[in-house]
């Protein structure tokens, strides 16, 4: 949150981030019949992240490296912020633009706080600057101050990913290139780091090239995906609602997947459904009139709740009888957060018996149901009956 | 000669002569003794420290150089090879033959013979840098100068240590060479045996001996000493080089 910049200690201040743009690049490494990148052109406006996406050879971390200067196009050029990256020394460009790859490149000899301050020392800050900003940038990657002594090998994957990530943003470089990040680490840590990584971007908003071959974290993380195929071509450029919806060829069809109706799951969060209103209930009641409200619901089941509102149980029609409802009956309930996105909510109603589950605000206070029937018809949305393929929709997605 | 001494036969004669000098065996002048036997093992470190710092002035930047580049593996141990295929009582002969005699030419054969184990090991030492560590380097700007200084050359101090022990322990012994070639070593004593007998044969030996020793020892505390904190106690580097069949010598480090 906390992002100091001291214009008068020498270094960049808060860089606005840039935008990008490859304007007809090409590479042909030598030695290779096919260009591997025939012509390529995409624009990434400031501030958002482009995920570069496609099968593995396609020439994503080509296309990436062209960036910096890691590898130069054969021909076309690349602009950021409208301006030829040719015009800096490679060195110079480079400390500009943070660079995290999937297997970190972590100095093995160099502590965690040596590492995050790699570029700073280059720049020349001062060593208190340095000492301020690493401080600040682990708390942003959500690593405790005791692992600045620490070395790479004395932490887990997940926590040097983080610590190649708080490398890349030591200097608040306006434009981020990544290659996989997360790419080596389980799918509980990555989707971790994953949402980690969706809410630092939400602070420091820098512009990001994204490279992954997994379409769902594409779709998760970009603001615009570009599909690529072998040979480095453009098959589609979008947004992930639009690539959904609209997947502009086989190909792209193809990649997205059989069930991109499911992943537009992926894109949606439970806030955004209208939620449906529980009859709320309080162990001791009258079973009579909860049996009357009943009556009126929508939701066919009492939702038990405690003196804070948040919820307990579900009742059905078993458990109302005598004269009021007893003690610590009633069947599990399935909880989600309202921020929650619709993908994991549905799998958490869908595991339950009762297929609604319980929303709460972040105090844990129900403040409405989600029912399976509320998902379903998010998945298809008004129009033709969705017997045909999607390019009959014109939804907006979620 | 003390009584002590004398109970341990022919060692014991030779522990005397190095401290008490005593008629030569061929008549004359005295031999032996402390002033006798330091200079000649002054002088012997000499020769040892002049070709060894002249082979690590040449094979140290070559070796990082290359490595950097990642060019030239094939020079390097092709150097390696020769180096040891070569007899070094050969390469003096040669370089007496056509340089003539004396401490130049002696140190000039003995750093070509203490070249090999320096290249070798500081080319391994470079190239076996994680590639993607270079690659995170560069990417955040650091210059080609930089990337050997700060990333290259301390995650191959470990190896290139390895190798100037084996050098240093490689030249140390050949130097007892050097007398044929006129420069006085601790090689004298061996070579011209008429003069100083069995005792002072033995005693020369001795004093190789520990010299060696101490090399290897004082090297080897400084080769921990240099290996970065944190790749200490993990035998990785070392088992790497020794993957290599044809380093198998110049890349020892253990
Ligand atoms: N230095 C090189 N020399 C020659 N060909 C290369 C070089 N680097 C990459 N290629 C080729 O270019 C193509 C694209 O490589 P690139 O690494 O960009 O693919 P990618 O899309 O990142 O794949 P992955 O998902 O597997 O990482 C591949 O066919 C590869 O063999
Ligand atoms: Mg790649």
């Amino acid at each position: 949150m906390t992002r100091t910049t001291k214009p008068d200690d020498g270094g960049p201040t808060a860089t606005p981030a840039a935008s990008l743009r490859f304007d007809a690049v090409q590479k042909r490494y030598p030695g290779n019949a096919r260009p591997t990148i025939e012509s390529l052109s995409i624009e990434v406006p400031a501030g958002e992240i482009c995920v570069l996406v496609g099968p593995s050879g396609c020439g994503k971390t080509t296309a990436m490296r062209m960036v910096n200067r890691l590898i130069e196009p054969t021909a076309g050029q690349i602009l950021i912020d409208g301006r030829p990256n040719t015009e800096r020394a490679p060195a110079d460009l480079r400390r500009e633009i943070g660079y995290v790859i999937q297997q970190t490149g972590l100095f093995p000899h160099r502590t965690i706080a040596q590492n995050v301050a790699t570029v700073p020392k280059l720049l020349g800050w001062s060593t208190d600057r340095i000492a301020a900003r690493t401080t600040e940038l682990l708390e942003l990657v959500g690593l405790d101050p005791e692992f600045a002594d620490r070395y790479p090998a004395q932490l887990s994957g997940g926590q040097r990913q983080r610590v190649g990530v708080a490398r890349a943003l030591a200097v608040d470089p306006p434009l981020m290139l990544m290659d996989e990040p997360f790419g080596a680490i389980d799918p509980i840590t990555r989707e971790r780091l994953q949402n980690e990584f969706l809410r630092l971007q939400a602070q420091v908003r820098r512009t990001i090239v994204f490279v992954t071959h997994d379409i769902d974290e594409a779709i998760k993380m970009g603001d615009r995906i570009a599909v690529m195929r072998p040979g480095g071509r453009l098959a589609q450029y979008a947004t992930p609602a639009e690539l959904l919806l609209s997947p502009a060829d086989e190909f792209v069809e193809q990649f997205v997947g059989a069930d991109r109706a499911l992943k537009r799951l992926a894109l949606g969060r439970v806030r955004d459904l209208e939620l449906e209103e529980p009859t709320r209930v309080r162990y001791g009641d009258p079973v009579a009139g909860v049996r009357e409200a009943l009556r009126r619901a929508e939701v066919p089941y009492p939702l038990v709740i405690d003196a804070d509102g948040r919820p307990l149980a579900w009742l059905d029609d078993d458990d109302l009888h005598g004269e009021r409802i007893a003690d610590g009956i009633g069947s599990e309930v399935a909880v989600v957060d309202r921020d929650d996105i619709l993908r994991d909510a549905f799998s958490d109603v869908l595991q339950h018996r009762v297929q609604y589950a319980a929303v709460t605000d972040h105090r844990g206070v129900v403040i409405g149901i989600l029912s399976a029937d509320a998902v379903a018809r998010e998945l298809a949305p008004p129009g033709p009956a969705p017997v045909q393929p999607a390019e009959a929709h014109h939804g907006t997605g979620a | 000669m003390s009584a002590p001494l004398a109970a341990l036969g022919l060692f014991g004669d030779a522990i005397d002569v190095i401290f008490h000098a005593r008629e030569g065996r061929a008549g004359g002048a005295q031999v032996g003794g402390l002033s006798d036997f330091g200079a000649m093992a002054w002088t012997h470190l000499k020769v040892v420290l002049a070709s060894v710092g002249l082979a690590s002035l040449i094979a140290l930047p070559l070796g990082l150089v290359l490595g950097h580049l990642r060019r030239g593996g094939l020079l390097a141990v092709t150097v390696s090879n020769v180096g040891r295929a070569v007899p070094s009582l050969a390469l003096i002969a040669v370089f007496i033959a056509f340089l003539g005699v004396g401490f130049g030419n002696v140190t000039l054969a003995l750093a070509l013979l203490a070249i090999p184990p320096i290249l070798t090991n500081t080319y391994v030492g470079v190239t076996q840098v994680d590639r993607d560590v270079i690659d995170a380097a560069k990417g955040q700007g650091l210059t080609g100068a930089q990337i050997v200084r700060e990333i290259e050359l301390p995650l191959a101090l470990p190896l290139i240590f390895g190798g100037l022990r084996t050098s240093v322990v490689n030249v140390i012994a050949t130097a007892t060479i050097a007398p044929v070639a006129g420069v006085v070593t601790l090689g004298d004593p061996i070579f011209s045996q008429a003069v100083y007998g069995d005792a002072g044969k033995l005693a020369a030996a001795i004093v190789v001996a520990l010299m060696a020793i101490v090399a290897e020892v004082g090297l080897g505390a400084a080769q921990r000493a240099v290996t970065p904190r944190p790749l200490r106690g993990t035998p990785g580097i070392t088992r790497r080089a020794r993957f290599l069949p044809t380093l198998r010598k110049g890349a020892a480090t253990s």
